[in-house]
């Protein structure tokens, strides 16, 4: 096989990111609700620049009534010229487009939250890095005729919840729907997976999770954003920083939207010797398209040494990093990674206290021993 | 890994969200089961640590959404769960094979 000198470079670069692909057994996800189905992935798996999809976090609201997807098909209207319905056929004849991008729960790392606070008590594994492949919603919508007066678009899966229970219906700026957002149906080259949102989900470069609605039927254009439980209440962040523990008011708090700069470590060894280093890796991310810089400290902050980024990236994917870190004195060390995006935004020593728990991205620390 | 323990661990590992957690015996796991289940496993309620105030508030929007709770068994319920899901609680996720 050859190989040209572009490509032995950009392999070679990535070498030290290149990891050794999991034994079956050791492939597993943490289940934090046994229906509808929520589960994470535990941090030391996610090393790959690709999550694959089996390990990939699943996030459900409520158990979805699985479309059949020889008979479904997908409804677009509202503020539409032309009201369509397309199946999934008819929606491959559209041309196709593929991004790789972060794919996080707003309520990654809510158990970490300081007073604790009521939900999935994900930790750190609610996220993940996959390529997406599908259709423009651009493309959708100008075949449908989007009229100007539209500017949300609803969001409408198939997963309704009993009784009174209020349904996970969703709206997204139709700013943002026009600009980069894609209906996927592959994910990572494979057919979308079904507790990923087979056979269609929407994909939301740099917003969280929220946005992307799995097991699309419906999109409805209009003037006006969605109302309900999931837009109203849920998935609101605060307009600035308060008190911990104290709840914020409806008009302190915006729609939850891109996600906040954060490096997480994946790993790092428990043991070290003083003057011999050692190699501890991680990934970072941001709502911003790409993250400037990984920085490591030692002395809680005092100084921060800078982390090697792996040349794999596109916009709003993750970036894997790698650090050398060589040990000066016995003794616990504690170290801690600090990313910084493309727009300039640092990762916080301490996240945002917030209601319901979104975004946790406070410094991971990790503790090595080092011994003389 | 030994070929055998990976064996046996591929063997034993569920698939997901076949693995339940069970509620711990206790006076209202009942009238917890049946008002929570509908719309969520047990694993759920066992993860979290809030005290009881918050356990009022949040059984309180669950009965909002439909939990079938007797006025008269809101006490229990609420009890029940601050007593075994209570600040300091632990929890440990159920591994659950990939699909």
């Amino acid at each position: 096989m050859s190989i040209d000198r572009r490509h032995f470079l950009r392999l070679a670069a990535a070498a030290p990111f290149l990891t050794t692909p999991l034994a079956a057994a050791e492939r597993y996800l943490l289940q934090v609700n046994g229906y509808p189905l929520n589960a994470e992935t535990p941090l030391e798996l996610l090393t790959d620049y690709l999550t694959p999809n089996d390990l990939f976090f699943i996030r459900s609201h409520w158990i979805p009534r699985m479309p059949d997807a020889k008979t479904w098909r997908l409804t677009i209207d509202g503020d539409v010229a032309r009201p369509l319905s397309l199946s999934l056929a008819e929606l491959k004849k559209l041309p196709r487009v593929e991004t790789t991008c972060v794919l996080q729960c707003a309520g990654n790392g809510r158990a970490l939250h300081d007073p604790v606070l009521p939900g999935v008590q994900w930790k750190y594994g609610a996220v993940g890095n996959a390529r997406w492949s599908g259709v423009r919603v651009r493309d959708v919508l100008q075949r449908a005729g989007i009229r100007a007066t539209a500017k949300h678009l609803h969001l409408f899966g198939s997963d309704d919840p009993p009784g009174k229970v209020p349904p996970f219906h969703r709206s997204i700026e139709l700013e943002k729907a026009l600009e980069d957002c894609i209906l996927a149906y592959e994910m990572n080259g494979a057919p979308l997976p079904q507790s990923h949102g087979a056979p269609l989900r929407l994909v939301v470069p740099g917003w969280a999770g929220d946005h992307w609605m799995k097991w699309l039927v419906k999109l409805t254009a209009s003037a006006k954003p969605q109302s309900g439980f999931y837009m109203d209440t849920a998935y609101r962040w605060p307009l600035k920083p308060g008190q911990p523990g104290v709840s914020f008011k409806p008009e302190e708090m915006r729609p939850v939207t891109e996600i906040a700069v954060k490096s997480n470590i994946i790993a790092a060894p428990t043991v070290a010797r003083v003057g011999v280093p050692v190699e501890i890796r991680g990934f970072a991310f941001s709502g911003a398209p790409d993250i400037q810089r990984v920085d490591l400290t030692d002395d809680d902050g005092a100084s921060w040494k800078p982390a090697t980024l792996d040349v794999r990236h596109s916009a709003h994917a993750w970036r894997l990093w790698s650090f050398r870190w060589t040990p000066r004195r016995a003794g616990t060390a504690r170290l801690a990674a600090r990313a910084t995006d493309s727009r300039g935004a640092v990762q916080p020593r301490t996240a945002v206290w917030n209601q319901s728990g979104y975004f946790f991205n406070a410094w991971q620390s990790i503790d090595i021993e080092v011994k003389g | 890994m030994n070929i055998v323990l990976a064996l046996i661990l591929a063997a034993t590992l569920p698939t997901a969200g076949t693995q339940f957690q069970q509620l711990p015996d206790g006076k209202g796991k009942a009238e917890v089961e049946a008002a929570c289940y509908t719309c969520h496993s047990a694993d759920l309620l066992a993860q979290q640590r809030l005290n009881e105030k918050q356990w009022t508030a949040t059984v309180e929007k669950m009965m909002r959404w439909g939990a079938v709770v007797e006025p008269a068994g809101k006490d229990v319920v609420v009890k029940y769960l601050a007593r075994h899901f209570g600040p300091g609680n632990k929890f440990t996720p159920a591994k659950v094979k990939p699909q």
